[in-house]
């Protein structure tokens, strides 16, 4: 039992093996329902049933042998009908123990959907039901439009835009034709909408399919039917068969299966391939559906897909029986080894649990974003002083022409047209004013760029596409590439501080190996031999003439195993039977067959959800005690080659209270047993004390040394039940299982009743392997100057010898150890480290921006344990927990309670503290329903797509296959996407700036009358047409250095966190480079054609062209990689501009016909063109080359180093140098 | 760490994925790995060095040729707007363009210095006229000059648009205000032949003025901007009106009025008939008279050979600098020492 880790919702895990696990217990059945012949279809000839034939015992409970088929009802019936009292049945109740995560009130009729069973008329009244289609596309084609426009229009920018586009039709203020107005709007509003629209249509597509799929459905004849999908109401019934999907959320009635077992996978729900095992109830069973009528009153429609709620009532009893998540198939599973089930649709379309959880992760802003708003804001305001330095000038032009206007010549207030005169498009200086005002805003409104959001949006599609396409993120075990959920955030990949990690299934690969146990007080760890050392066969079992064979084989220990054989009539080896008998009964695992290439040898698979029980069943199997049928009422165990039987009475199912389990056992011989198991805090405190304390002692010192070893530790207790006793619980667990208010309490107390005065008989130690190259990877993310935080539920010497192994911790750290049980002595050891800390930074730990730096200082090492942590917190101690962690680069939550509380304490408080109190940008990585807070507190939430299921996927913004793929995603793609996109927003700026800023300059010119000698249609294609494909391809494509330049050294990833690459000073740099090239662009051709007779359309086309050579020329001379795609796209955007500057002029009905033909005749044209590039290019040239000559950063020299073959040599001084630096000094805390 | 795909995407060595992919998969595979071949320019010191000296090496040669060219041409630049104001009107310029009574013939003569050759461009140039004010660029139909009186959605052209009730042709303020200065030249030997035709571009002519448009009801108003135009001609070979109608960029412009096909001695008098009609004075503007030869590079202006120069030589000044700077303090390339992590371990352990 994971005893050890926090668990919120009891979320299977297991590994997921790709074999089909061949049905167990398919007692051949016969059922009164009338498609028997298809269920024979069905059924493969090799069914077997589990049970063996030398179980001498097993008489009235299955009477078939092996490929038994028939149509007669055996006694299968028979022990349905009359259940021994004995044996409660255990689907019922782990179903309830299950319930115990979600709440356990009643559910008023109110609250309740009322479903009656085989009535969809009466279900679907008063309130009527959704159907069963589903619809996940967001427009039709009636709404697309307004929805879609609706929803683009949420960004601010484009409101702005519209608002001018608006502006300009006014006719006092046409700056622009109307057409030429609305296009640049209309064109990025175009471009989001047809790709919202061919996403909607496949939508629109899958959608169909999957409603037109044919379900059976019983009919009103009462007989089973084909319908399609979409037309499931709530309350029909439904038959699904063998590797089938559900569709729709289903209550069992009944199932192939005489014990209602049927068995689902959930891959397509939560992406564990696992079989679940899912129970139709009992007082259902018995009864044909045609004839069964009932009502099932369960909660409205919810997310929790591992929670349901309700309860049947069965018409003519007047009991009612509740429904549990394990008695409910969920849409969107497939049937497995179960021939059929019947179910009745409780939810159905978008009610059911699957469609409720389909939503996408939730809106992040990257950081790079939220600091380019700042810049937008600037630049808004630039934008408002140039257009009011217009209006005043040009206020100041009319005031000083105000006597003349009348019948000057360009300017002609008076109008002679009507018979009075009049005046003409004049309103008086004050309008004249306004009206400039606005005209100068909508003329210089690209200032802020409008095709900066949709290209981003295009590039950070792009960044995806290639690092789900990387190999390095590709998960070759499980074949998961990359899944990019969140298509926000890829930059804010470059720039993480802070890694917050889960350890199980994290950093670990959740996949238990037994290594060491103790068995009353003598400890078994020795060195361990396998199977194949010793000779033993005795792994294996016989079954007739099969030889069935645990997956997988645990190295044994050798004295343990003789003990086990010989020692049979020894005190000591009575107690080390009943340990691993213990170890075999004291789990809700399922052992299912699997085939291997010789047909006589099978494996036997352990299928359960915890991985720690599969450990400690494999181990169990390895010394001569293999699992190898369960039933819902009794195991069959195989020991040293006799099969023997014990009845499972009754089983108390793990929860975060009690932080153990038990099980009630009836052995052959007609004793009971009580097997507990559990972690070391929850089992010390229920030891018999009257026991042998040294045992308990030993055992304690076992479970140090286990812990400092970094195994997960478990304590086994027994004990035995008296006949009055086995009663008097008997009697109270029925009592509670069968109550209808508040069973879940109540049958916790009935656990906890009976789990007490246990004597030890020993612990077990499982290994939780570190995953491949993890070590290697948080070295990387350490030397990249992110501080790793790692949680925990392990002991503090467990986590600490973790720590170690994982590269966490190394020896020249100085720990920090916070482990304390007061609030006092908490305050205390907090001042202390505090006090370290100060002195071990040799500053004020305020500063905390430069620590990550100062590699040359000692690190510092701090763990702490969930209740320390609590406490400090609830002593407001916040501020000197800040100061310690931050100046630590590794921090160790150990001890996280698995309480849904403190579990959040940990994690998410951690992480608020940092997000609360630094700009520093956080990551979450976990992989369990557990971490699903702390994935969507952080900037960025990676999920594990591993074994334990989808919850964290769900939440996180980004999946990878396991944790080393972090440094891939981080130190290259992440530092690639950031300078990427930092660059493309900074080039983006400047790019729509200097048209604005050569416009400006012209404005000037003309009387502050607001012409433009740029076509309005150049000024209006410039952003989309002339160039926007570089930034974008460059946005996508560049890279500034290898991937293995990046990997080879991590301290690179510096760049982002710096944020070199995007800040203010960057960006008024650009700005001033901007105005420098805009005044080169404008004043060199002002110069040279001064006096002379060019004309306004002539000059600018020459302008033009300028500016988007010189737009693309910077680019170019800042282009990293010019592989073919850059060539193309910034000599084609190059082209597409002169030709459509060309088709522009070739338009005899606009003013400028023919004037790029005349100006490109004449030599000046070509010099001008030749003077502004150089002119304009040289300042940016010389700052780089400057830059890089005498103040390069790193990433220049590591770009030199990869250009000249430098790179394989390691430099004369190893970067590795805090190891050199290292002082083995430990400080640990009391 | 994992290594493959990741080697470095020069040209030099990529991935190479498995062998038996076709070459296009190949090329699609390095294209998803982002390892496509690439050159990647660095800033090498030799770079930057070569890069300006060639930039100053060919541009001070073009600016020294730019300079000479535009030395080169012959212009004769002559105000004329206050001098051919009687003395008596100099007080009210304005009064006297207005005044239809008074003539506006005006003599002025002027004497060559050097000699000017064939052809010589006789250009009027108008200054603090801003031909490119939003209000007036605006007040033209193109379609209108091409069509005619045919086409009738002239709302462009206001506040010229009709007068009398009847539609302008050529409507809008661009066309009212057409310059109708006259200039004759006369030397000792008889009159210059000032060449009108062809002053304007071919593609205007062909393309945007209608050669069957002819004025209508033009300058018939109160109040009259400029010249007028003969009915009987087409518009397509109302040259004034084309090159007038060809808006200059600058507050300050010349527009081609005619060529003498002649040359010109040196010490040649010229005798100037112009009649002053144009009213320039109600604004300030200054009204000149050129008369310049040209070569390949255009007119008299020398800024861009200035410029050049000036570029030029602050390439190769750079380039000089550069390389002093990088032989005094060289730093040594591709030295993996100088990244910051090293540099910092250097310095403690030392």
């Amino acid at each position: 039992m994971a005893s050890e880790r926090p668990l919120l919702i009891p979320s299977p895990r297991t590994p997921a093996p790709d074999s089909t696990p061949i049905p167990f217990p398919t007692v051949a059945a016969a059922r009164r329902s009338s498609s028997s012949s298809s269920r024979r279809k069905t059924a493969p000839p090799h069914f077997r049933n589990l049970s063996v034939e030398n179980v001498d015992f097993s008489a009235e409970m299955h009477s078939s042998t092996k490929t038994t088929f028939s149509i007669e009802t055996i006694s299968r019936s028979a022990s349905k009908q009359q259940p021994q009292p004995s044996v409660p049945r255990y689907g019922s109740r782990r179903s309830e123990s299950v319930n115990m995560g979600s709440s356990h009130k009643e559910i008023s009729d109110a609250d309740a959907r009322l479903v009656y069973i085989n009535d969809p008329e009466r279900s679907n009244s008063p309130v009527r039901h959704p159907n069963n289609s589903i619809n996940t596309s967001k427009y039709s084609i009636l709404t697309f439009l307004p929805k879609n426009l609706f929803e683009q229009f949420h960004r601010v920018a484009y409101i702005y835009f519209l608002i001018l586009a608006g502006i300009n039709q006014i006719p006092q203020l046409g700056v622009f034709t109307p057409a030429a107005s609305i296009l640049p709007l209309a064109f990025v509003l175009g471009v989001t909408a047809v790709k919202d629209a061919y996403e909607d249509y496949r939508r629109h597509r899958s959608d169909r399919t999957e409603n037109s799929r044919s379900a059976s459905v019983l009919s009103s004849s009462s007989e089973f039917q084909p319908k399609p999908w979409k037309d499931i109401r709530v309350g029909e019934v439904i038959r699904v068969q063998s590797n089938e999907t559900i569709p729709c959320d289903l209550v069992l009635l009944a199932t192939s299966d005489p014990t209602g077992v049927a068995y689902v996978q959930t891959i397509n729900l939560d992406g564990e391939s696992n079989l679940k095992t899912r129970y139709a109830k009992q007082e259902t069973l018995s009864k044909p559906p045609e004839t069964l009528s009932a009502i099932i009153r369960c909660e409205k429609p919810n997310r929790n897909i591992y929670g349901f709620h309700g309860n049947v009532e069965i018409e003519g009893s007047k009991q009612r029986v509740s429904l549990g998540p394990s008695n409910v198939i969920l849409r969107g599973c497939d049937l497995k080894n179960t021939a059929w089930v019947v179910g009745v649709a409780v939810y159905t379309g978008k009610d059911t649990k699957v469609m409720l959880n389909s939503s996408g992760a939730q809106w992040k802003r990257s950081r790079l974003e939220t600091h380019m708003n700042r810049e937008t804001i600037i630049l808004a305001v630039a934008l408002f002083v140039e257009c009011a330095l217009v209006t005043i000038l040009a206020g100041a032009w009319l005031g000083r022409h105000r006597d003349k206007l009348d019948d000057l010549i360009y300017y002609r207030k008076r109008d002679f047209s009507d018979r009075d005169v009049g005046k003409y498009d004049y309103y008086g200086i004050g309008w004249e004013i306004v009206f400039t005002f606005f005209m100068s805003v909508i003329l210089f409104q690209v200032m802020i760029p409008i095709a900066l959001y949709i290209s981003m949006e295009l590039v950070r599609l792009g960044q995806a596409f290639f690092m789900i396409q990387d190999e390095s993120l590709f998960d070759k075990e499980r074949g998961n590439r990359l899944q990019c959920r969140a298509l926000n955030i890829n930059e804010d990949l470059g720039q993480i501080k802070y890694v917050f990690s889960d350890k199980t299934g994290t950093l670990t690969e959740n996949k238990m190996e037994f290594r060491c146990a103790s068995v009353v007080g003598v400890d078994y760890s020795g060195d361990p031999a396998t199977a194949a050392d010793t000779g033993e066969e005795g792994v294996s079992v016989a079954v007739g003439e099969q030889i069935w064979r645990p997956k997988m084989s645990v190295k044994t220990n050798p004295e343990l195993l003789s003990l086990l054989r010989t020692g049979e009539r020894t005190e000591k080896g009575d107690k080390a039977r009943e340990f691993l008998l213990a170890l075999a009964t004291c789990n809700t695992i399922v052992p299912i067959l699997t085939e291997t290439d010789d047909p006589s040898i099978k494996l036997i698979d352990y299928q359960g959800e915890s991985p720690d029980e599969q450990a400690l069943l494999y181990a169990a199997a390895a010394y001569g005690f293999t699992l190898i049928e369960r039933t819902s009422g009794h195991i069959v165990i195989d020991i040293f080659g006799q099969k023997q039987r014990f009845d499972i009475l009754g089983l108390h199912e793990f929860d975060s209270d009690r932080k153990r389990m038990s099980v009630i056992v009836g052995f052959p011989d007609k004793t009971v047993k009580v097997f507990v198991k559990g972690a070391d805090s929850s089992m010390f405190g229920v030891v018999d004390k009257t026991l042998n304390v040294d045992i308990v002692q030993a055992t304690k010192s076992h479970l140090h040394t286990y812990s400092t070893l970094g195994l997960r530790t478990l304590v086994i207790g027994m004990r035995e039940m008296s006949n009055i006793e086995f009663e008097e619980w008997h009697s109270s667990y029925e009592k509670a299982n069968t109550a209808l208010f508040g069973r879940g309490s109540l049958l916790k107390a009935v656990a906890m009743n009976i789990e007490n005065n246990v004597s030890i008989l020993g612990a077990s130690g499982i290994e939780d392997k570190l995953q491949q190259g993890v070590p290697e990877a948080i070295e990387s993310l350490r030397r990249a100057g992110i501080k790793v935080w790692v949680l925990t539920g392990d002991k503090q010497e467990t986590a600490i010898s973790i720590g170690f192994s994982s590269n966490l911790l190394t020896g020249d750290m100085t720990q920090i150890i916070i482990n304390n049980n007061s609030k006092e002595s908490c305050k205390k050891s907090l001042a202390d480290a505090l006090a370290i800390t100060k002195k071990m930074t040799g500053k004020s730990p305020v500063g905390h921006n430069s620590i990550g730096v100062d590699s040359k200082k000692t690190p510092l090492a701090l763990i702490i344990d969930g209740t320390s942590l609590v406490y400090i917190l609830e002593t407001e101690l916040e501020e000197e927990l800040f100061e310690v962690a931050t100046s630590c680069s590794v921090v160790l939550c150990c001890r996280v309670a698995p309480l849904q509380k403190a579990g959040i304490v940990c994690g998410i408080v951690m992480l608020i503290l940092i997000k609360s109190r630094t700009d520093d940008m956080t990551l979450a990585i976990g992989d369990g329903a557990n971490d699903v807070s702390m994935i969507q507190k952080a900037n960025v939430g990676i999920g594990i797509s591993g074994r334990e299921g989808r919850q964290a996927v769900m939440a996180s913004d980004f999946a990878i296959g396991q944790f080393r793929f972090l440094v891939p995603l981080l130190l290259v793609h992440g530092h690639w996407n950031y300078q990427r996109m930092a660059y493309m927003i900074l080039y983006n700026f400047y790019r729509n700036s200097i048209l604005v800023f050569v416009l400006f300059w012209y404005v000037l010119y003309t009387a502050f009358s607001l012409t433009t000698a740029i076509s309005e249609w150049s000024s209006v294609l410039y952003s989309v047409i002339y160039t926007a494909l570089p930034t974008i391809v460059v946005g996508i494509l560049d890279k500034d250095l290898s991937k293995k330049t990046l990997l080879k050294y991590p301290q690179l990833y510096g760049s982002g966190q710096r944020e070199e690459r995007y800040n203010l000073k960057l960006f008024i740099l650009t700005m001033m480079d901007s105005v420098w090239q805009s005044l080169a662009i404008f004043f060199i051709p002002f110069l040279a054609y001064r006096h002379s007779t060019i004309d306004g359309s002539g000059i600018g086309d020459l302008w033009i062209l300028a500016v988007v050579l010189m737009v693309n020329l910077h680019l170019g001379m800042d282009i990293f990689r010019w592989n073919w795609i850059a060539h193309t796209s910034i000599w084609g955007c190059i082209v597409a501009t002169v030709i459509c500057v060309i088709i522009i002029d070739a338009l005899p009905i606009l003013p400028g016909f023919m004037a790029i033909f005349h100006v490109m005749g004449t030599w000046v044209f070509w010099f001008c063109l030749l003077a502004i590039l150089i002119a304009g290019l040289i300042p940016r040239f010389v700052t780089k080359a400057v830059t890089e000559f005498f103040m390069p950063n790193d990433i220049q020299i590591a770009r030199e180093l990869e250009k000249f073959g430098n790179l394989n040599e390691d430099p004369p001084v190893s970067e590795i140098t805090t190891r050199t630096l290292s002082n083995h000094q430990q400080q640990t805390m009391p | 760490m994992e290594m493959d795909g990741a080697s470095s995407s020069g040209s030099s060595g990529a991935a190479q994925p498995s062998l038996f992919l076709s070459k296009r998969s190949r090329a699609f595979y390095r294209f998803t790995q982002q390892n496509l071949p690439a050159c990647r320019p660095a800033l090498t010191p030799t770079l930057v060095i070569t890069v300006f000296l060639l930039v100053g090496i060919t541009f001070l040669p073009f600016g020294i040729i730019c300079f000479r060219a535009a030395e080169s041409v012959d212009e004769l630049v002559l105000r004329y707007d206050t001098e051919c104001i009687p003395e008596n009107y100099r007080g009210n310029k304005v009064a006297y363009i207005k005044d239809d009574s008074i003539s506006k013939k005006c003599t002025l003569t002027v004497k060559l210095r050097n000699q000017m050759k064939a052809p010589i461009y006789v250009y009027y140039e108008l200054d603090n006229y801003y031909q490119n004010h939003r209000r007036y660029v605006k007040s033209r139909s193109d379609r209108q000059l091409l069509h005619g009186l045919q086409y009738k959605d002239t709302s462009s052209c206001r506040p010229i648009e009709s007068s009398n009730g009847l539609p302008v042709l050529p409507c809008g303020l661009i066309a009212w205000s057409l310059f109708n200065d006259t200039f004759t030249f006369d030397v000792k030997a008889g009159k210059l032949n000032v060449n009108r035709k062809n002053i304007s571009w071919k593609s205007d002519r062909d393309h945007k003025f209608g050669n069957d448009v002819y004025p209508f009801n033009f300058q018939n108003d109160t109040l009259i901007g400029g010249g007028k135009l003969d009915p009987s001609i087409p518009l397509s070979e109302q040259e004034d009106l084309i090159v007038w109608m060809r808006v200059a960029a600058l507050p300050n412009f010349r527009k081609l009025y005619g060529v003498i096909e002649n040359d010109i001695d040196a010490d040649e008098v010229i005798t100037i008939q112009l009649s002053n009609n144009y009213n320039t004075y109600s604004f300030g503007g200054k009204k000149k008279l050129v008369l310049t030869t040209s070569n390949w590079l255009g007119g008299k202006n020398n800024f861009l050979g200035l410029s050049y120069i000036a570029t030029g030589f602050c390439s190769i000044l750079v380039a000089i600098l550069f390389a002093l700077i990088h032989v005094k303090f060289p730093r040594p390339h591709r030295d993996a020492s100088y990244l910051h992590w090293n540099r910092k371990s250097s310095a403690t352990s030392r």
